[in-house]
């Protein structure tokens, strides 16, 4: 290498390089040009829209919401509502039950399968590993449709038919089983069992010290659910001597309605603010090592940033985008308030809990499942056992790979101390592979809270299939697509947060 | 077939290990249990096991009765299903263009064959031990089906089922105590299996062996089975045949049945020793030989011939299946084991390496010829293609090519940056212009200077020696052409007249829709895989954005914003057909979830990687993309190929925003037809099969693939 060229070299070294080269700004011009270009897209595509809603002479305006709906729903907490609102929260409340009871329904399917795989027992392994094969391979619609196709041949509905008479019925109308539904005591009776919880919890993390001290059985689960046993019995009686709690809330529900609205935007701001602020600081603190802070990257400070930004923005929407926020949450707030107040006192003196058998009522030419039962209607029973049987088998797998990647020393350790097949799966097994299987059973979960939409093609009166009745009787189909994906963000968004909690709670603390 | 039975890496010997790729050791051959010893090992080990053994063979053998008498009853019509089946595969696709359909099939039969033959590694495929096992299986079950089944009804002259007079006297055979009694009868040979366990467990044989528990389990089960068979013959409402007639009249299955077990065990005991069971034959031989067998029973066993043909019902029970249906898939058969074989040729001759490349980019090209080929039939206008298409494709091919030339030079330096810029400026420009309308121009002009600009930013990092930039040079060149090609079609008019919207519905649809939405989806999902990856908070966020909204939100209100508003969206000289709509939307729902696939295989690349290919002084595209990208994708294969699968099923989706798909027309439409009114559950059961057989066999696969890249063990 020639001294020139050393020079060069040398130069080229000290000097930083052009702006136009350097890795910094070519990095933040490629980022801020492709934010320009989203947000141009989304611009372009909105002011499109808008203007062609303008040209149809539509806006784009939630008040359709409070106006009547001309048709009723096949079903759910309210068949014949007043407004399309009243209807959507009733589509709502559909597809949350099929969900919530879904989820139970297909982990304890899904579990039982997952280990029916693993049997040592040919027969055993081989039907489970043949439903899992069959079941996840064939889309999901076409099972739905499939059964909603199936429940239409059963036999008419009729008193005295069914599987078991009065109890269980299975007809072309649905499935009807007898219902627990809440009787007149029963916010009474839960302040009872509410106190029985918390002297449980007591005895029992009393009953564990002593374990811990002794070395002796003494039951702290069993002891638990003794206290709130007893609880629950004397509170069946005496639940009538709580009366007195709904003047409680009727007073804090005056105070309530007394707010005025800036007030509460005040205190919306204001926990922003400190939401921002605790999570800066808590980032931060986390940052920070013996030797002070770290060096902050880019990384950190836009996050820092964007932590204050969505601060602002939230109180922009309060104060500017939405100053009708406040009074909303001021009236519902009071509203809310006034129904729990009406639940305690004045005659509630019944029972907290009743059963009622199944009933069928003629109301036409032709019989229907009555109120008194748990009816899951043709629909219903289609979109249930489709999304539980497929989400079943493949949480069976998430099982069986979760059973499996437990090592094999632990089940010989466990045979060698002598424990039974069953003691081993529940005590040693499970508990290790559920550390493994708790992340894509969350996912599982979204799925099957995802599929329940499917409910539109067999008609069951679920948050989409509503939606569709009101944009087609309204035509406001924007509107309704966009409650139909806030509504999901929400459930998934939910159902993330509570896996999340389990999975941190379930994680092996490391050093 | 007796040299391909034997080990076929030796008829490929010395060219064999061309990719790198090894056989897997073989495993150890598992001692052979005699059947006894195989019951107690499996079945009957544990009171517990046993007991199991007998709630769950009475629990299948029920399942499979119920499948059996629903399948093979006389109120099911199939012929639904057999009348409907070009509807159900092409919707209402005119007849007198069918050829195109079948050329379509053809063509991916060849190059299905090709690949097969040449790229597919010769593997062990399915041992002779196996195969004459899985005959005799096969046997044995259509054997039980037969006796399991119910016996057929006594049908009048017009198909109905004969009913029993009320007024005749119910007669009361063994069959009908039986059927009257089933569940207590079957309880307490349960119950007795319970106790049988029991006994013997505190005798304390169990363990110790001795046949007797085994034996008492056996019979009580197998009585269980009795039972079930014994019941199917008890006098219901409908007349229905004695045992002798029912057996009589199923012989056909009879035939099959013992056919296959026989050849089973012939080829069991034929084959002697353990040695020569443990030889191979290829698994599409076997797949030709079933294919084959049933193109034959086309030719002879009278399927009966039923159709639809211009609103007319063909009903022609007794005769072989159309000529329509027969000979294509006999073409079909012959050009797959032709080619096959022609694979196999060009395997032995060392060909494999060279045409691995030009065949796989030949099937990325074929899902955009067939397109042209099932749904367009351009009427070209020539004025337009020899005056504007053609100038301006080549412009773009010599331009472009030039250009890439030019920047791909190893010592480009400060120039090369230049004129990448000018180019970035020009495309900019174009779609600036395009907004303001300051002056016109061809949209595909605006995309291929949009292409142009990426790749002028991107060539310094493939720059090389003169061969590799020919190489660059001829891929911008081809990509030109296939882009112009496309567009020019895209915007031509079709001649296929069809009397729906659609051009094509049914499982034809699905299968695009399928295809186009992964066509679409896998880039993006690299790209947003890449981008939630990256150190960058603004690329980040969005991408992160993007997928935590799209798996949040259902399929079915992305499809119906995309059908139903999205047009609302556009430009008023725009529409989208919802048929794009929808593709557009699985796609960026696909995306979503693709992302995650990958950003799991992108996690799975050790950080030595990166710094490696730092220290070698490659640039962030040059190691995303020779180094990180292919390690991550080989991670990522079968979460893929889920999401392959997953997509495939979700096209069912496409019935519920109003497409005439696969789904839809077994819903619906059929059941719709004034012949077939109500008719549903045999076009469903049909439609369930046939996306079960493609799931089914993807997911096998990619275990397979699984297998062989050792994920996680290398």
């Amino acid at each position: 290498m020639s001294n020139t060229d050393q020079a060069t070299l040398a130069a080229t070294q000290s000097q930083r390089p052009p702006f136009y080269r350097d890795v910094t700004v070519v990095k933040w011009l490629a980022q801020v040009f492709t934010l320009l270009l989203v947000v141009f897209a989304l611009f372009f595509l909105t002011t499109q829209a808008l203007e062609n809603l303008d040209r149809q002479g539509i806006e784009i305006k939630y008040d359709f919401l409070s106006i009547g709906l001309g048709s009723d729903l096949r079903e759910g907490i309210d068949t014949d509502p007043d407004t399309a609102g009243r209807a959507l929260w009733a589509g709502a409340v559909n597809t949350i039950r099929i969900a919530a009871g879904g989820i139970v329904a297909a982990t304890i399917l899904g579990v039982l399968i997952g280990v029916g795989r693993l049997s040592s027992n040919w027969i055993v392994s081989r039907m489970c590993s043949v439903f899992v094969e069959t079941i996840r391979n064939i889309p999901l619609l076409v099972q739905i449709v499939f059964i909603w196709a199936l429940v239409a041949t059963l036999p008419n509905v009729e008193l005295d038919q069914g599987p078991i008479n009065g109890l269980l019925h299975l007809s072309n109308k649905g499935l009807s089983v007898p219902r627990v539904h809440i009787d007149d005591g029963f916010y009474q009776w839960l302040i009872f069992v509410g106190a029985g919880w918390l002297v449980g919890s007591f005895v029992k993390r009393r009953q564990e010290r002593r374990h811990d001290a002794t070395g002796r059985d003494t039951y702290p689960v069993l002891s638990f659910l003794a206290v709130l046993a007893v609880f629950g019995a004397v509170g069946w009686v005496a639940h009538p001597m709580f009366g007195w709690v709904g003047a409680i809330f009727d007073f804090i529900g005056d105070g309530f309605s007394s707010l005025t609205p800036v007030v509460v935007q005040i205190v919306l701001s204001l926990a922003a603010l400190a939401a921002a602020a605790w999570w800066i600081r808590r980032f931060l603190a986390r940052l920070r090592t013996p030797a002070g802070l770290m060096k902050l990257t880019d990384d950190d400070k836009f996050r820092i940033i964007f932590a204050g930004v969505g601060a602002l923005a939230v109180i922009a929407f309060v104060l500017v985008g939405w100053p009708g926020l406040s009074s909303w949450i001021i009236n519902s707030g009071t509203d809310l308030l006034g129904v729990i107040a009406d639940k305690f006192g004045d005659g509630r003196t019944g029972r907290p809990i009743d059963i009622k058998a199944p009933d069928v009522e003629q109301v036409g030419n032709f019989p229907n499942p009555g109120p008194a039962g748990l009816n899951l209607t043709q629909g219903g029973a289609a979109v249930f056992f489709g999304v539980v049987l497929y989400t079943a088998s493949f949480i069976a797998e998430i099982v069986r790979g979760g059973i499996l990647a437990v090592p094999k020393g632990q089940t010989e350790a466990a045979q060698a101390v002598g424990l039974r097949r069953v003691t081993m799966l529940r005590r040693v097994i499970l508990p290790q592979a559920f550390r493994v299987i708790l992340p894509p059973l969350g996912n599982q979960y979204l799925n099957l809270t995802k599929n329940t939409s499917l409910a539109i093609a067999v008609g069951y009166s679920d948050f989409v299939q509503v939606g569709q009745i009101v944009y087609n009787q309204t035509g406001k189909t924007l509107e309704v697509i966009s409650l139909w994906m806030l509504f999901y963000l929400a459930c998934s968004l939910t159902i993330s947060v509570v896996v999340n909690f389990f999975n941190i709670r379930m994680k092996i603390v490391e050093r | 077939m007796t040299a391909t039975m034997g080990d076929p890496a030796a008829g490929a010997g010395p060219v064999e290990p061309w990719d790198g790729e090894r056989e897997p050791a073989q495993k150890p051959e598992e001692p052979s249990l005699s059947a006894g010893e195989w019951l107690g090992r499996n079945l009957f080990s544990s009171p517990v096991n046993a007991l199991l053994t007998a709630v769950f063979s009475l629990l299948v053998l029920l399942v499979v009765r119920g499948l059996l008498n629903f399948t093979f009853s006389e109120e099911r019509t199939w012929r639904a299903v057999k009348t409907n089946m070009r509807f159900l595969f092409t919707h209402a696709y005119p007849q007198d263009q069918y050829a195109r359909i079948w050329v379509c099939v053809g063509a991916i039969a060849v190059l299905s064959g090709l690949s097969v033959g040449l790229l597919a590694r010769a593997g062990r495929g399915i041992s002779m031990k196996k195969l004459s096992m899985n005959l005799m299986a096969t046997g044995g079950v259509i054997a039980l089906g037969i006796v399991l089944r119910e016996p057929s009804a006594i049908v009048d002259d017009e198909g109905v089922a004969l009913h029993r007079d009320a007024s005749a006297a119910v007669g009361d055979s063994f069959a009908d105590w039986l059927d009257a009694n089933a569940f207590t009868v079957l309880a307490v040979l349960v119950l007795a299996n319970a106790a049988l366990a029991v006994w013997f467990h505190l005798q304390g044989t169990y363990l110790r062996g001795g046949p007797e528990p085994r034996v008492g389990h056996g019979v009580l089960v197998l009585a269980s089975f009795g039972v079930l068979i014994v019941q199917q013959y008890a006098t219901g409402e409908i007349v229905r045949e004695s045992f002798v007639d029912a057996m009589s009249d199923r012989a056909w299955w009879w035939l099959a049945a013992a056919v296959l077990a026989g050849g089973g065990a012939a080829l069991w005991s034929g084959l002697g020793d353990a040695r020569r069971r443990n030889t191979f034959v290829p698994a599409m031989y076997v797949f030709f030989v079933g294919a084959g067998v049933m193109v034959l029973s086309a030719w002879v066993y009278p399927w009966g011939h039923y159709g639809f043909l211009e609103g007319e019902f063909i009903n022609e029970p007794g005769r072989t299946v159309a000529m329509t249906t027969k000979l294509p898939w006999t073409v079909m058969l012959v050009l797959l084991v032709a080619t096959y074989e022609l694979g196999r040729v060009l395997r032995a001759a060392g060909a494999g390496p060279r045409l691995r490349v030009p065949l796989n980019l030949l099937w990325v090209l074929t899902p955009f010829v067939l397109y042209w080929a099932v749904l367009r039939d351009p009427d070209l206008d020539w004025d337009h293609v020899l005056s504007t298409d053609l100038p301006m494709a080549l412009f773009f091919a010599a331009f472009g090519g030039l250009v890439v030339w030019f920047l791909a030079h190893p010592r480009i330096g400060e120039s090369g940056r230049v004129v990448a810029v000018v180019l970035v400026a020009v495309a900019a420009l174009n779609w600036v212009a395009a907004y303001f309308g300051w002056y016109p121009m061809l949209q595909k002009a605006r995309i291929s200077f949009l292409l142009l600009a990426v790749v002028a930013l991107l060539a310094h990092n493939f720059a090389g020696d003169r061969a590799q930039r020919m190489k660059l040079v001829a891929v911008w060149v081809a990509t030109m052409a296939v882009f112009h090609w496309l567009v020019t079609l895209v915007n031509s008019p079709s001649t296929v007249d069809t009397p729906t919207d659609a051009l094509i519905g049914g499982f034809g649809i699905t299968l695009i829709v399928a295809v186009f939405t992964l066509l679409l989806a896998f880039p993006m999902g690299v790209l947003l895989a890449l981008a939630r990856t990256s150190k960058l908070p603004i690329f980040r966020v969005l991408s992160t954005v993007y997928i935590e909204v799209f798996r949040g939100v259902p399929l079915i209100t992305v499809l119906f914003f995309f059908t139903l508003i999205f047009n609302l969206f556009l430009p008023d000289n725009m529409t989208l057909v919802d048929i794009a709509g929808a593709t557009i939307g699985f796609a960026l729902f696909s995306a979503a979830y693709l992302a995650e696939n990958v950003r799991g295989g992108l996690q799975a690349v050790r950080r030595g990687q990166y710094e490696a290919s730092d220290a070698v002084g490659f640039t962030t595209v040059q190691r995303t993309l020779f180094i990180v990208l292919p390690q991550a994708l080989r991670v990522s294969i079968p979460p893929l190929v889920g999401q392959v699968i997953a997509t495939f099923k979700e096209t069912s989706l496409l019935a519920i925003v109003g497409i005439f798909d696969f789904l839809r027309i077994a819903d619906k439409v059929i059941s719709a037809q004034s012949e077939f009114l109500g008719v549903k559950r045999e076009g469903l059961l049909f439609v369930s099969f046939i996306y079960w057989i493609f799931a089914y066999n993807m997911s096998k696969h990619s275990q397979r693939l699984e297998k062989r890249l050792g994920v996680g063990e290398r």
